[in-house]
Order: C-alpha cells, then sequence, then structure tokens
C-alpha cells in the first residue's frame, strides 16, 4: 500500500533534512539547464520547441561515443560534443525552425513532428537499449553525515556558470541587446535596424548549446538511449510555466520550485504524491496566474 | 523473334514458381510485442528472437506437418503495451492474417486483450504477461498458454533461500512503476515476502521518473536491509542501483522479476557489485554462445534483453508441437503441446508444464532458473532452482 | 448547385451503407467502426476549436463516458442504454464544472491546462484500482447487445451515432448559434461588445462537445470491450488533434478527412512502428510549416490550379 503520509520514521532530523535540501540543489540544477533553452526559444522566437528534448539526447549520445569510441576524456568531450551538437543543428534551424518563428500555435504541431522524427530515428540509428556514459566522476564527498555526489555537485557548477555566462552575454554584448529587444518587440527591433534573422541563428545557437549540454550531464548521471528527452521536455514544461514562459531568472526560479519540491515531498510523502503536488501547483498557476511568476502577461 | 521465346521461359518460370512446384508453402506466425513506447526493449528482444529461431529452422529445411513441408513467416504487430493495442493486433492477426499461432504479447494488459480475441478464435496463444487470470479465468476451452517463469512460480523458493543464505534481511523496500507491473505484480511480491515472515515497505513512483533519490532516502530513513526490485524495466532497475549506492545504502540489493542482469551492469557500472537477481539463461553455453553469436551476426553487438531467448524458444517449442501433431489443427496442437513435458529444445534444458494448483490447468511453462550475483563484473551462479 | 450536393450525398449515403457488404473481412469493418467512432470524438474537437480553443484533453472526456458507461453496466447491471446516456452526462457535467475555469484561458494556457487535466485524469484512473481496475483496466466490457458481436452490426450501429453526432455539429456550426461561433473566434472583444455572451457560448459549445466525446467514449469501451487508462491518454487527444489539424481546422469536414486518414494510417502500417512514426512526424512538419489549412486547403489550391489549367488550355 501506498502511504500518502510522512512514513513513521522518517524523523524531521538535521541529516535527513540536510540530504533533502542537497538532493533538491542537484535536482534543480539539471531542471534550470534544461528549461533556459526552451525558454530562450520562446521569449526570442515565439516558438515553443516540442522537440528540445531530443536536442538534450542528441547531446548525451555525443558525450558517449566521444567519451567510449573515440576516447577523449570527460573535460574535452563535453565542450566538444555539446558544441558540435549545436553546431550540427543548424541544420535543422534553417529546415525546420525557421517556418515558425513568431508563429506559436503552428511551431507546437509542427516541431512535435520533428520530435516523433528525431526519437524514431534516433531509434532506427541507436537501438532501443539504454548506455551508461563512463563515470567521470566516481567520488562522493561527505559532509557529516551528508552525502554529495561529486557528479551532481559538477552539475550544480555548470548550471550556475552557464546562468552567469548567459547573464553576461545578455547584458554585455551587442548580440544580447539584440536578443533582448526582439524579444521585447520584433517589429520595433527590426524597424531599429536589428537583424533579427542573424539574432534568432545566435539565439538557436545558444538555447540547443544548453539543450545538448544539459542532455550530455543527463545522460552522465542517468543514462542514455533514444527516449531520453522525454522527461527533460516535460520537465522544462513545468519549470517555464511555473517561472514564466519567455524569462530567464524565472527558469531559475522555476527548477529551484521543481527541484525542491521534488525531492521534500518525494522524501516525506513519496512518490505518488510528489507528482499530484507538481500537477496540481502547476494547474493552480496556470488557471490562477498563467504567465508564470515571473513572467509578464501578455496583452 | 528473340524475345518471344524468352518471355514463353520467363512466364514458365513464373508458373512453377507461383504454383510451387517445389512444395514450399508459408506458415505464418503472429508475433506481439510492444514495439513503441517505454517496452520497445522487450518487444524488439522478443521479435528478434523469433526472427532468429525462424531463419534457423527455415535453414534446416521448415517445419513438416501433414505431409507438407513449410517455410515459416513471422508477422509481428505492436501493441504499444497497452490492452487495446494487444487486442487490436491480435485482431488483425486473427482477422486479417488468418494466423493460427500467436506468440506473445509481453505484458499483462496486452496479454489479456489478446487471449480475449484468440480464445474464442481457437488461435493457439503462447503468451506472457504475470497476472493469474490470464490461464486462470472462465473461459471454456482456452488455447492460451504461458511461456515464461512468473512470481507466482519463482518468487517464493527464492526468498526461501534468502531467507536460509541471508538471514540478516529482515525489512525489504520496493520500489515500482504507477502501472500494470506496480499495481499487481509488486504487491503479490510483496505478499510473498510477507508470508516468509519479513517486512516489506512498497512505494509507486510515475512512470518515467529517473530520479529515485528521494524515494531511496525515504526508504533508507525507515531502516530497510534490502531493495527488491521486482518487475521493474532494466533502465529503472540500473539508475535505481546506481543511485541506491550512491546514496551511501550498504545493504542488499536484489531482483526477483526481470531478470536484466546484463543491463543492470551496464548502467550501474561498479555499483552493480554484489547484486543478486533472479536468471533464467546461461549464455556461457555452447547453445548461449551459439545464440549470442547469430544474434549479433544479426543486430549487431549490444546488450541482449533476457526476452530474447524466452520468444526463440518459444518458437521452437511451438514448431515441436506442430511437428508432433502432425498437423496445423489448432486443437491438435494444443494436445501436443500439452505432451512436451521434458522436452529440451536445447537453449533451457527440459521444459516442465505446471500451474493446476495455481491457475486450475497445468498451462505455466517452468524452466530451471537460479540465483545469479555479479562479482567482479562477471554473472555467477549462486543457487539452481528445478521446477 | 444544389444538384451536384445531393448526387454526392446520395453517392456518399450509398457507399458508406454498402461497402461492408462488398467484402467478409472483418478486419476492414473493425476499421470502419473505428472511424466512426473516431469521427464522432474528432468532429466534436472541431467545435471547440472552432471558438479559437485547442483542447489537448478531449479524450480525458471520453474517458469520462467509457468509465462511467462500464461501470454502470457491469458494476450495477444496469442496460446498456442507460450506461450510455450516464456516461454521455457524466462527461457533461465533468465539461460544466471544468469549462468556465480554463475556458477563460487564452491559446498556449489552454492548450497546457487541457494537457495537464487529461493527465491527471488519466493517474485519477490509475491509483483507483479499486473502482476503475488502474493500470490494469477492465476486460470483458460487454457489447451493447449480443448480435453486436459481429463487427459488421457494430458498423451500423456506429454508423447511426456517428452519423447524429457530427450531423449535430454541423447543425450547430451552420446556424445562428455557428456565427456566434465564428465572431468569438475571430474577434473575442468585438464579439463581446457586440453583446454576444462569449463564456457562455463558449461554455455551452464545451459541454456539448464533451458529451459527444463521452458518448463516443462509451460506443468504444463497448466495442473493444476494454477500457484502460492507455486508452484515452495524452495520444489518443493529440491524434484528435492532429486529425483537426491535417484534415483542415477551418471546416467540419477537415476533420472527417483528418479521422479517416489519422485511423488508417496506423493500421495500414502496423508491422513498421518506427517508419511510420517518423512519417508522421514529417506529415505534421509539412503540414503546419506549409499548408495550416490542411488537406482542405490542399484540395482547395489542386482545384484552383486544375481550373486555370483547364482555362487556360481551354
Amino acid at each position: 500500500m501506498t502511504r500518502l503520509g510522512p512514513a513513521e520514521s522518517t524523523v524531521l532530523n538535521v541529516t535527513i533534512l540536510g540530504q533533502v535540501v542537497v538532493n533538491g540543489i542537484g535536482l534543480a540544477a539539471i531542471y534550470i539547464l534544461v528549461a533556459l533553452g526552451f525558454t530562450l526559444l520562446f521569449g526570442i522566437m515565439r516558438v515553443v520547441n516540442f522537440a528540445h528534448g531530443e536536442f538534450a539526447m542528441l547531446g548525451a549520445f555525443a558525450l558517449y561515443h566521444l567519451m567510449k569510441d573515440v576516447d577523449w576524456p570527460w573535460l574535452v568531450a563535453l565542450p566538444v560534443g555539446v558544441i558540435g551538437v549545436a553546431a550540427a543543428s543548424m541544420v535543422l534551424e534553417w529546415l525546420v525552425f525557421r517556418w515558425f518563428y513568431q508563429r506559436m500555435f503552428e511551431s507546437m504541431i509542427g516541431l512535435l513532428g520533428l520530435n516523433m522524427m528525431l526519437m524514431f530515428g534516433a531509434v532506427l540509428i541507436w537501438d532501443v537499449y539504454e548506455r551508461n556514459i563512463p563515470a567521470a566522476f566516481t567520488d562522493v564527498l561527505i559532509l557529516g553525515d551528508i552525502i554529495l555526489p561529486v557528479d551532481r555537485l559538477v552539475v550544480v557548477f555548470i548550471a550556475l556558470a552557464a546562468l552567469a555566462g548567459f547573464y553576461l552575454f545578455i547584458r554585455h554584448t551587442r548580440a544580447g541587446l539584440a536578443m533582448r529587444a526582439t524579444a521585447a518587440d520584433v517589429e520595433i527591433a527590426e524597424s531599429q535596424g536589428v537583424d533579427t534573422r542573424r539574432t534568432y541563428k545566435i539565439a538557436f545557437f545558444v538555447a540547443i548549446l544548453l539543450a545538448a549540454l544539459a542532455g550530455a550531464l543527463w545522460g552522465q548521471i542517468y543514462a542514455v538511449s533514444p527516449f531520453l528527452g522525454e522527461r527533460p521536455l516535460m520537465m522544462a514544461f513545468i519549470v517555464v510555466i511555473l517561472g514564466g514562459m519567455g524569462s530567464i531568472p524565472g527558469a531559475a526560479l522555476g527548477g529551484v520550485i521543481l527541484g525542491f519540491t521534488e525531492s521534500f515531498v518525494g522524501t516525506f510523502y513519496g512518490a505518488a504524491a510528489s507528482a499530484f503536488l507538481s500537477f496540481a501547483v502547476v494547474i493552480l498557476l496556470l488557471i490562477v496566474r498563467p504567465w508564470g511568476i515571473l513572467g509578464t502577461p501578455e496583452t | 523473334m528473340q524475345p518471344r521465346w524468352w518471355t514463353g521461359v520467363f512466364a514458365a518460370a513464373l508458373l512453377i514458381g507461383a504454383t510451387g512446384a517445389h512444395g514450399q508453402e508459408t506458415l505464418k506466425i503472429g508475433g506481439i510485442g510492444p514495439l513503441s513506447g517505454g517496452g520497445t526493449a522487450w518487444g524488439l528482444a522478443a521479435q528478434r528472437g523469433m526472427e532468429l529461431a525462424i531463419e534457423d529452422l527455415n535453414a534446416k529445411g521448415g517445419v513438416k506437418a501433414g505431409g507438407k513441408i513449410y517455410k515459416l513467416e513471422l508477422v509481428m504487430y505492436d501493441d504499444q503495451y497497452t490492452g487495446q493495442g494487444g487486442k487490436a493486433a491480435a485482431e488483425r492477426l486473427v482477422n486479417q492474417d488468418n494466423v493460427k499461432f500467436i506468440i506473445g504479447p509481453v505484458g499483462s494488459p496486452p496479454a489479456l486483450g489478446v487471449i480475449s480475441v484468440t480464445n474464442p478464435a481457437k488461435v493457439l496463444a503462447l503468451t506472457d504477461g504475470y497476472a493469474p487470470q490470464i490461464l486462470k479465468n472462465d473461459t471454456p476451452d482456452p488455447y492460451n498458454f504461458r511461456i515464461y517463469n512468473t512470481n507466482i512460480e519463482f518468487g517464493p523458493p527464492l526468498i526461501k533461500w534468502l531467507k536460509e543464505n541471508i538471514p540478516q534481511i529482515k525489512k525489504v523496500a520496493m520500489l515500482a512503476p504507477n502501472d500494470a507491473v506496480g499495481q499487481s505484480v509488486a504487491p503479490a511480491l510483496a505478499a510473498d515476502y510477507k508470508k516468509q515472515g519479513y517486512e516489506t515497505e512498497l512505494d509507486l513512483f510515475e512512470r518515467g521518473t529517473k530520479e529515485f533519490t528521494p524515494l531511496i532516502l525515504r526508504m533508507m530513513a525507515q531502516k530497510v536491509d534490502a531493495f527488491e526490485f521486482d518487475g521493474n524495466s532494466p533502465g529503472d532497475a540500473g539508475l535505481m542501483l546506481k543511485q541506491i549506492r550512491q546514496a551511501g545504502f550498504r545493504g542488499h540489493v536484489m531482483q526477483i522479476g526481470g531478470p536484466a542482469i546484463d543491463e543492470i551492469m551496464e548502467i550501474a557500472g561498479p555499483a552493480a557489485e554484489g547484486f543478486l537477481s533472479y536468471d533464467i539463461f546461461d549464455w556461457d553455453t555452447p547453445a548461449g554462445q551459439r545464440l549470442r553469436a547469430a544474434y549479433e551476426k544479426k543486430y549487431g553487438k549490444g546488450i541482449i534483453n533476457a526476452f530474447m531467448p524466452a520468444f526463440y524458444h518459444a518458437v521452437l517449442l511451438l514448431t515441436e508441437s506442430i511437428r508432433r501433431a502432425d498437423s496445423l489443427d489448432t486443437a491438435k496442437v494444443r494436445a501436443a503441446l500439452e505432451t512436451t513435458d521434458g522436452y529440451d529444445a536445447g537453449v533451457y534444458g527440459p521444459i516442465k508444464w505446471t500451474g493446476k494448483e495455481s491457475y486450475g490447468v497445468n498451462r505455466q511453462m517452468m524452466i530451471p532458473y537460479y540465483w545469479s550475483e555479479v562479482k567482479s563484473g562477471k554473472i555467477v551462479k549462486r543457487a539452481k532452482f528445478n521446477p | 448547385m444544389a444538384q451536384r450536393r445531393n448526387h454526392y450525398f446520395v453517392l456518399t449515403a450509398v457507399f458508406l451503407l454498402g461497402w461492408p457488404w462488398l467484402t467478409d473481412e472483418k478486419f476492414l469493418h473493425y476499421v470502419g467502426v473505428l472511424i466512426c467512432i473516431t469521427a464522432i470524438a474528432a468532429a466534436s474537437l472541431h467545435l471547440i476549436i472552432r471558438t479559437g480553443h485547442v483542447s489537448l484533453g478531449h479524450a480525458a472526456f471520453m474517458a469520462a463516458g467509457a468509465y462511467v458507461s462500464v461501470l454502470t453496466v457491469m458494476q450495477l447491471g444496469l442496460p446498456w442504454p442507460v450506461g450510455l446516456i450516464a456516461g454521455t452526462a457524466a462527461a457533461a457535467l465533468l465539461a460544466a464544472i471544468v469549462g468556465p475555469i480554463v475556458l477563460r484561458l487564452t491559446g498556449k494556457y489552454f492548450v497546457l491546462v487541457t494537457f495537464l487535466f487529461g493527465e491527471m485524469v488519466r493517474m485519477a484512473l490509475v491509483v483507483t484500482p479499486a473502482l476503475t481496475g488502474g493500470a490494469n483496466g477492465i476486460f470483458d466490457v460487454p457489447p451493447p447487445w449480443p448480435f453486436l458481436l459481429s463487427n459488421r452490426a457494430y458498423y451500423y450501429f456506429a454508423l447511426v451515432f456517428a452519423v447524429f453526432g457530427v450531423g449535430l455539429c454541423a447543425r450547430l456550426l451552420t446556424c445562428e448559434y455557428g456565427r456566434a461561433i465564428d465572431a468569438i473566434r475571430e474577434r473575442e472583444r468585438l464579439a463581446e461588445c457586440s453583446g454576444v455572451p462569449v463564456i457562455r457560448v463558449k461554455v455551452t459549445v464545451f459541454v456539448i462537445a464533451c458529451a459527444l466525446a463521452g458518448m463516443a467514449g462509451s460506443l468504444q469501451a463497448h466495442f473493444i470491450r476494454y477500457v484502460g487508462p492507455e486508452s484515452f491518454s495524452i495520444v489518443q487527444s493529440l491524434n484528435l488533434v492532429v486529425m483537426n489539424v491535417i484534415g483542415g481546422m477551418t471546416s467540419l469536414v477537415g476533420a472527417l478527412i483528418g479521422t479517416v486518414f489519422m485511423v488508417t494510417l496506423p493500421e495500414l502500417l502496423r508491422g513498421y512502428v518506427n517508419l511510420q512514426q517518423i512519417l508522421f512526424g514529417f506529415i505534421l512538419f509539412a503540414t503546419m510549416a506549409f499548408l495550416p489549412g490542411g488537406i482542405i486547403e490542399l484540395g482547395r489550391r489542386l482545384r484552383g490550379f486544375l481550373r486555370a489549367r483547364w482555362a487556360g488550355a481551354a
């Protein structure tokens, strides 16, 4: 029987609480990485990328092959693989994505089609079974009684670096300025001379880079298979709805909320409660404040 | 002038080929399994096992029945791992492809869907699926058999061995997905454990979850001595094991279900050390090595799912029954199938039909099984159980 | 013009009534039944789409109708017509409760909420095994009447309901009400200012559409003779939306064309699942990128093209 309440001996002691917090941070980091690219695509191009998970999957496979077949160390394989996937995906930008910019509804269904093509194409190439990326970090730090797996710490670090890097890019480069202008109002930006086509391409590259990065790390922590993308996509969705579609700080906030909710509720109340609560909160938010906590209502 | 006699020869050749003057008719065998969605690993394993067996048999000349020789052909459909899908696939096989013999599906909901079509149509079905009502039901004249051990058969003896050999385990944690597995198989196994004096903690998670750490922490806080993976998919079980060890758990981890030892080792890496699992096939025997070589030749290198030999074996079992019945009449083949106690297809050793006590009919195939343990990266058999 | 329309009508009727007798293939009858039942669901979804809302949770209302109907017949022992009415009413009730809340949302938010709603319904079905059979579902659902165990008979049975359901949708769209619906979709604020009771119309249409979905659900449950949480999941909801999209969202006929296309394709390609999914994905992408009006738009363009060629050749 599934108990929907705190189990007898899940006592609220410091160790368990500490571990729950640590787990929550680890979860939040991954969710933020996945959601960042997703919200970027929406904010700038008004595209709902239903195929976002598949780019994560490709990033994971890139890392897998570079480490397993080409035998590169993680420190080299990760950036090369991720940048490689983003660069290769520019083909898809030209073939698929550019037909959907500023067309939100069409993008939803059209990119869903892309999602299916990529997923089942991947099945044809890679077969269905799950693979393991050779572990780059097997150590585990122990702080008191609290366990800190190093690979999760690395993800947290990378997520923070990505957020910081992204912030600097958006605020302090011309390309970033162009992106902000385009996100605010496409027509005015164009009339002010912003090359929207180029801006879109840059935004796409960055978004896919983040997705592939998230996917590579996801594959490292969990496992790699053509179906890897489904869950990150779902998580990205929830995070972005919570935080607000198109808002970067929203993605960070949403990731943190989701990560901690899962950790707390899952540990103290079990999996079913955790899933139910996440859903309920999202539905409630959509009804009451659909543009998310940090988003802006669209006029 | 010239085209004319060429066409004559061509037409004659076509005619001869069409009338089958060489005497080879085709016998279609229906296959059903999940070829998309979450169960794809199992469905593909089933398909490949059957394809390999059919290739082998055709290479040896096919199947002989009623004075004719038949070439075998597999017609496989996707059931999407749902009851509806199983039913639709069965309808197609029975009503459109006129198939009389079906092997599969893998899960309980599709299996129940399939037999609701095949039994009234007197089509012989060799299914998997753990639900007892697949064999135990009110159907007056059933034509289905189960070709895979279920935990009703192997659960209690395996637990008994645990009790005798690893007595320090008192409280067992079970995590299962919120689907047919979690709702029937896991509670049944938990009941088996309880019957032998264990305490159990069962928690169900949403399918698709990859992050089990909160649940693992929850279980550890309840001071469990062991984790049991029951009917979890290979991917989930591998991840669970990895995360369990990462969380610092030092107790035992086992699986009375699957088996999926190769996949779990692949995903968990060094964390798989000491993992105990139900096991049914020995890849190191000559038969196992031959099968692996044949598989790798056709499908490339990769992890082979445990369902592959099971479905390979099922085809051999079916064709042996057809041979014994010397007919394609399903009633006769069914009767012949019931005589195959002790038959050794060269895959699992001699089989046995059991189940009268649990289901009322002896339609449950049993093969020898083992407790295996992962020791230093190798799978070591620790105990053998004969049916 | 009316003459030609009548000819089409008669031809279609003759075809629909006659084709099951041209073949004894039980499987083809099976596909026919599915087309009829799915047509009801797709057409009713079309109603909702015409008000400007795309629902990704339509299958959840089919589930409500299906489960309530099945439980009424199997647990309460009542005859099937009662089950049908109970199922339809249950779906309508659910829509009446949920509709006023979610129909206030626009565009993408409505899509997301309906998607989540569908998932919640599925989850609710899974976690209540005592009542609904949980993840395993309910087997051996009885047919409405014993003679309906034949696929061919069920086809005519379903055809009656399909004609009723689709006809109701058509009538709704072509009468006064239909004009209000179109007004709401195109310029909601303007419609409101013109005195159209926007939210009331939307909710009414939503309730009718979901009731029809419930009816379709009951028909399906008693045909397949099985219900499970996976029978009416996001996949089915998505399929219904895709049927509308591919066929063409601007007209009811589009929903019907899309239905025939989407029901027959998987059945034809059942042996080649991977390719089927890739092909399907490509069709989705290509349609949305280049032909958002769907097959209907394709037909229109083709007709225009041919007309131009004939005019040029003449």
